[in-house]
């Protein structure tokens, strides 16, 4: 019996290290293997907003307009071949380029940009306010679009790139439960289709999405542009980042997009492995919500302050490296305020303004995130680290991590207290910033910090900002914007980490892009 | 008593419990303060009064809770165990697609605890108090005291990270093409497609946690073994058998080992419980795609739906695992047949 | 390659049965007594703050400051060690003794007043115990919230079904022992002779039972913690130490420590339930 049972053991150990070392020879597809903590909630273009998405997106779908492949320092063709804006800044003419043609062999047409548009805006879903200032949508012939706003927009060219103006195959949507109509918000019901099929006109299609499991893609027989050079991308969820480093060692998965910079120290020197660093535009910051019911002690303004003065700025910049950014925009868009301008520490200041408040001994306070890594920052560290910086000026933090899509559906309902939360830039654009101020998303949505709790000095600003169309004199008003927030805001922008990716040494062509992170199609492998 | 009248006994004790069950997951699912839609709804349905309307009717939401509690036990009889707001897909489907994974990671894990355990148990009784017997003993306890999630990182560490004699967590290599699912179980559905690397990376897989899971149940089991054989070998008939010059390896083979089996038994039907909730941690660890780590995701988002699914599923096993036992008791102890 | 040997080795023999009866016990012992003095110490022993941080000694391996090393924030591990075990030590002793408490009650009354009391009693006691442990817990976190009060109260609803059925075994035995009987005969009440006469006869079994039993409360409480359903992110439990750990591999000392201390007290314990149980064999075999 004993002898037998170790015998069984020798055994399957032998034959399975000797099976798993020829099974990664036996393989003629080439395949691509990111290894990534998915925080997709949704593939539905319309729907799915997070990084996750994002690349995704990317992969299998096209804009009218994009960026370079390296940076956003210009607007290039992309769906459309050229445009024109009218003089007074209202009407953008789209001209779209011939041959274009879905995965499912439709040709891209006017009508499908009406109504990938018109879904965005009336589906209501996480990126619809991209959609907001859009009055209408016109097809003017099937190679043309007329795009209106309701108000002059000088960033709306550089929104167009992003994933959610992308443009679908309005025929297979609406087989499949679909629609632009008004009432999309609850007629259309082509999320779930949406989730396993992708239709659109990119490189790569869908072939699956299992939540928490992988997603995978593979080429699009019908992309009209050079063909990626991989056949599938497998985009495997590890969570965890310590896994992730090992599996990359290992060789298991050709990417690993969430290592954290301790544990990039530790593959320097790996001859297998190489490593791409640089400048990121992820916030990350503490939400004060502005309505004492939801926020209590944390909705006054003083307090928020005496968070700003609290935290440890340089100990981030020591855990993830990166910057102390000036505001909720990230360094490295026009007009941000960097770390030289930014707020310095100051405890003394901040328990004083704690007393002013009248809170001289302090209070008790639940700080909500979600328990999660992204691209290396483990946010239940900085979590941990916020509760001593603050329990240093006398406020006692309770941590409440939760699970991200629940979490997430919290803060976007704005019903979180105080919580933590990061921030990629919607548009690549000072006007950026106006989503953390009242009338904008994150400030009026889930900080409650609404135009009505607002000073009319600072609505003022804003509006004049909006339609400022000088350069130099719409930066200096962003400005004046962003040290109006340093002083008063239901923020606390903290840490803008470096970005690190480790990938195998083999594959080329990788680059960092700050709207969509990472272009598949771009990638190679060295033969 | 014949057969069917004790299948039938243990029977009637398995039904009532079962209801038990039901109504315990129910409860536990009810003792939660937030409203039932909002705790089984995604989001985005809220806003939705036709989604909010039908689910209501569904689960008879406007009714007193003991009639609710009736329409849980109808639709749960219909296989209808409500949708995962995680997921956004059937519970039933759910647990249809992640139950093989763990009920594969735990056969062999139970095989391995039996293996070690059934062995050492019969190392520690046949030389009894000698070093062997206290080494194996040693051994054991040792074992029990460390934690799961400690071993399986130790165990990742060498010998996954360290010395690749293994592969990592996941349950088959990103790269290695997956065989068309019959049975669920990666090994025998790579058997039957034929391939064989798949094969050979779903073991290399299944090595590890299964080790860890395996080690986990063995000491108990070890135990037993050793002093339910201890008993048996102090009986007559083996004295007879040794006395009729039979070789030790026989007598212990022959007579013993198939005597001492039937509280064996008992405790493999109980480790069974133990297993699963090693399965929890293991699973966790081992990034396994199984019913451990569905139940930690829905433990951790509010997934009620979810949660008592399994709850629910996992403590029918758990008695239907113990039934069997019993079934299996009447063919073991013949004082069963005889009474 | 008999078990009958020459007397050499037999008398080895009864030396290491001797060695491991009471040995293991005393060491088992001596250990249990380190920790239960280290938990109250802690604040005295402990060279730091364990919530203590430094950005900038983070990651630092064992050395002269730091004994164990540092954490990912800085922070002094050996403290925090020694910290962890003012959360667990309580936590496994709170779920064992209220958890006990709880189950020698309604076995005993169960045991006692039998009938259709001893069924509905049993009934439910089982009905617990087919829900693997963690599970059970984790539903119940789940409903309550992840906290250290939740993931205790969610084990001992796991833990007092065991002893519920243990008690009522002895009582119904001890039920018909010769004195009961006196006692009745003498009119002596039900509770009275409940509670003077049989309860303390189950008591011992049920501190025997216990022993064995806590160092398993111990494990199944940092599993919890360890899936992140126990206290506290920052504060200084061995589970949820080890599982922060995962993520620094290489930095063995963030897991192994916290890790060694749980296998420690728990092996300790075993030790202990171990030994008691070589004693009480016949006794707790007869359940």
């Amino acid at each position: 019996m004993r002898r037998f049972g170790l015998w069984i053991l020798v055994a399957l150990l032998v034959v399975g290290a000797l099976l798993s070392g020829i099974t990664s020879l036996a393989q003629d597809e080439k395949v691509l293997v990111i290894g990534h903590a998915e925080s997709t909630d949704s593939l539905d273009p319309a729907r799915g907003y997070t990084q996750t998405s994002g690349f995704i997106f990317r992969a299998i779908y096209e804009t009218l307009v994009t960026f370079p492949d390296a940076d956003a320092s210009s607007i290039e063709p992309m769906l459309a071949e050229s445009w024109e804006v009218s003089d007074d800044g209202l009407t953008y003419t789209f001209k779209l380029r011939e041959g274009a043609e879905f995965a499912s062999g439709n040709p891209v047409t006017a009508d499908d940009v009406v109504f990938s548009f018109n879904r965005l805006k009336n589906l209501q879903g996480s990126p619809a306010f991209l959609a907001d200032n859009i009055a209408s949508v016109e097809a003017t012939d099937p190679q043309t679009v007329v795009v209106t706003l309701a108000s002059p927009d000088p960033s709306f060219l550089s929104t167009l790139p992003n994933p959610a103006f992308q443009v679908t195959d309005s025929q297979v949507i609406k087989e499949n439960g679909g629609t632009d109509a008004v009432d999309a918000a609850t007629a259309d019901t082509a999320e779930e289709f949406l989730n396993n099929n992708s239709v659109g006109s990119g490189p790569y299609q869908l072939e699956k999405w299992e939540p928490q499991v992988e997603t995978v893609l593979v080429r699009n027989p019908n992309y009209q542009g050079d063909a990626p050079y991989f056949d599938r991308v497998i985009i495997t969820n590890i969570p965890e980042s310590a896994t992730q480093k090992i599996a990359l060692e290992a060789g298991d998965i050709d990417l690993a997009l969430d290592l954290t910079a301790d544990e990039i120290g530790g593959l320097e020197g790996n001859p297998d492995i190489q490593i791409v660093r640089g400048p990121a535009n992820i916030i990350h910051f503490l939400l004060m919500n502005a309505d004492p019911d939801v926020g209590g002690p944390m909705a006054d303004p003083k307090v928020q302050l005496a968070v700003r003065y609290a935290l440890d700025y340089d100990g981030y910049a020591a855990l993830w490296g990166g910057v102390q950014p000036g505001s909720n925009l990230a360094v490295g868009i026009a007009g941000a305020l960097g770390p030289d301008e930014a707020i310095k520490r100051d405890v003394e200041k901040a328990k004083q303004l704690l007393a002013e408040a009248g809170y001289p001994d302090g209070f008790e306070v639940t700080l909500d995130y979600p328990d999660f890594s992204f691209q290396g920052v483990n946010m239940n560290t900085n979590a941990q680290k916020i509760q001593a910086d603050l329990a240093e000026v006398g406020i006692t933090v309770t941590l409440n991590p939760g699970e991200l899509q629940v979490a997430l559906e919290e803060y976007r309902s704005g019903k979180e207290g105080f919580g933590y939360w990061f921030w990629g830039p919607d548009k690549l654009d000072p006007v950026d910033f106006l989503s953390f101020l009242p009338g904008g998303k994150v400030a009026t949505e889930r900080a409650l910090w609404t135009p009505e709790r607002a000073e009319q000095s600072l609505l003022d600003l804003i509006e004049q900002a909006k339609v400022e169309t000088d350069q130099a004199a719409r930066l200096d008003l962003y400005r004046q914007l962003q040290q109006y927030a340093q002083q008063t805001s239901t923020f606390a922008p903290f840490n803008q980490p470096d970005i690190q990716t480790a990938l195998r040494a083999d594959i080329q062509g990788y680059v960092w892009h700050p709207q969509w992170l990472l272009d598949v199609a771009l990638l190679s492998r060295s033969e | 008593m014949p057969f069917h009248l004790y299948f039938l006994r243990r029977l009637l004790f398995v039904i009532p419990t079962l209801f038990g069950i039901t109504f315990f997951a129910f409860l536990i699912a009810n003792a939660v303060p937030a409203d039932p839609i909002n705790a089984n709804l995604p989001q985005s349905a809220l806003n939705d009064p036709e989604i909010i309307a039908a689910f209501r009717q569904k689960w008879g939401l406007d009714k007193p809770p003991h009639e609710q509690y009736l329409t849980y036990l109808g639709n749960l009889l219909q296989g209808d165990l409500g949708t995962s707001i995680k997921t956004r897909k059937p519970v039933a489907d759910d647990i249809g697609r992640f139950l093989p994974a763990t009920f594969e990671l735990a056969t062999f894990g139970i095989i391995f605890g039996i293996l070690m355990g059934v062995g050492f148990g019969t190392i520690s009784a046949v030389w009894r108090n000698s070093l062997a017997d206290y080494l194996v003993r040693g051994f054991a306890l040792i074992g029990v005291s460390f934690p799961v999630f400690l071993l399986a990182l130790i165990g990742l560490q060498v010998l996954y990270a360290q010395l690749g004699l293994v592969a990592g967590p996941g349950r088959l290599g990103v790269r290695v093409s997956e065989p068309p699912v019959v049975t669920g179980w990666m090994t025998i559905d790579s058997i039957l497609a034929g391939q064989w690397t798949t094969l050979g990376d779903a073991l290399s897989h299944l090595i590890l946690p299964s080790l860890i899971l395996g080690s986990y149940v063995s000491g108990m089991i070890a135990r037993v073994t050793r002093s339910s054989l201890l008993e048996v070998l102090g009986m007559d008939y083996i004295r007879t058998a040794r006395s009729k010059g039979l070789s030790e390896r026989v007598v212990i083979r022959r007579h013993g080992l198939s005597n001492a089996l039937i509280p064996v038994v008992t405790v493999i039907g109980l480790s069974y419980g133990n297993l699963l909730s090693g399965a929890v941690l293991t699973e966790s660890i081992f990034a396994w795609p199984g019913i451990g780590r569905y139940m930690f995701r829905a433990s951790t988002s509010q997934d009620f739906p979810a949660i008592m699914g399994v709850s629910i599923l996992i403590a029918a096993i758990y008695i239907g695992v113990n039934f069997f036992v019993d079934i299996l008791y009447y063919f073991l102890d013949p004082r069963i047949r005889l009474a | 390659m008999t078990p009958v040997s020459d007397s050499r080795s037999a008398r080895f023999n009864l030396g290491l049965r001797w060695l491991r009866r009471n040995v293991l016990v005393a060491v088992g012992a001596v250990v249990v007594a380190f920790w239960l003095v280290i938990a109250p110490l802690a604040p005295v022993i402990a060279p730091f703050n364990p919530l203590q941080q430094n950005v900038r000694e983070r990651l630092q391996p064992p050395g002269e400051i730091h004994r164990f090393g540092t954490d990912e924030l800085g922070r002094d591990m050996f403290s925090r060690v020694l910290y962890g075990a003012r959360i667990t030590i309580p936590a496994g002793i709170a779920v064992i003794v209220v958890g006990s408490s709880l189950g020698v009650i309604i076995g005993a009354v169960a045991g006692y007043v039998g009938g259709r009391w001893d069924e509905i009693l049993m009934r439910i006691a089982e009905l617990f115990m087919a829900f693997p442990t963690i599970i059970l817990a984790m539903a119940i976190t789940a409903a309550l919230g992840p906290d250290i009060r939740n993931a205790i109260l969610a084990l001992v609803i796991v833990w007092w079904p065991t002893y519920a059925r243990v008690t009522r075994g002895l009582v119904l035995e001890v039920k018909s022992k010769e004195y009961v009987e006196g006692a009745r005969a003498v009119g002596a009440p039900g509770t009275y002779i409940l509670f003077r006469t049989i309860l303390p006869n189950c008591i011992s079994t049920a501190i025997v039972v216990a022993t064995l039993d806590i160092g398993s409360a111990i494990l199944t409480f940092a599993g919890l913690s360890f899936l992140g359903l126990g206290p506290d992110p920052s504060s200084p439990e061995w589970g949820r130490m080890v599982s922060i750990g995962i993520d620094f591999f290489d930095q063995w000392w963030m897991w192994l420590y916290p890790g060694l201390a749980i296998a420690s007290l728990v092996m300790a314990f075993n030790f202990i339930g171990d030994g008691l149980r070589d004693i009480l064999d016949p006794r707790l075999r007869k359940r």
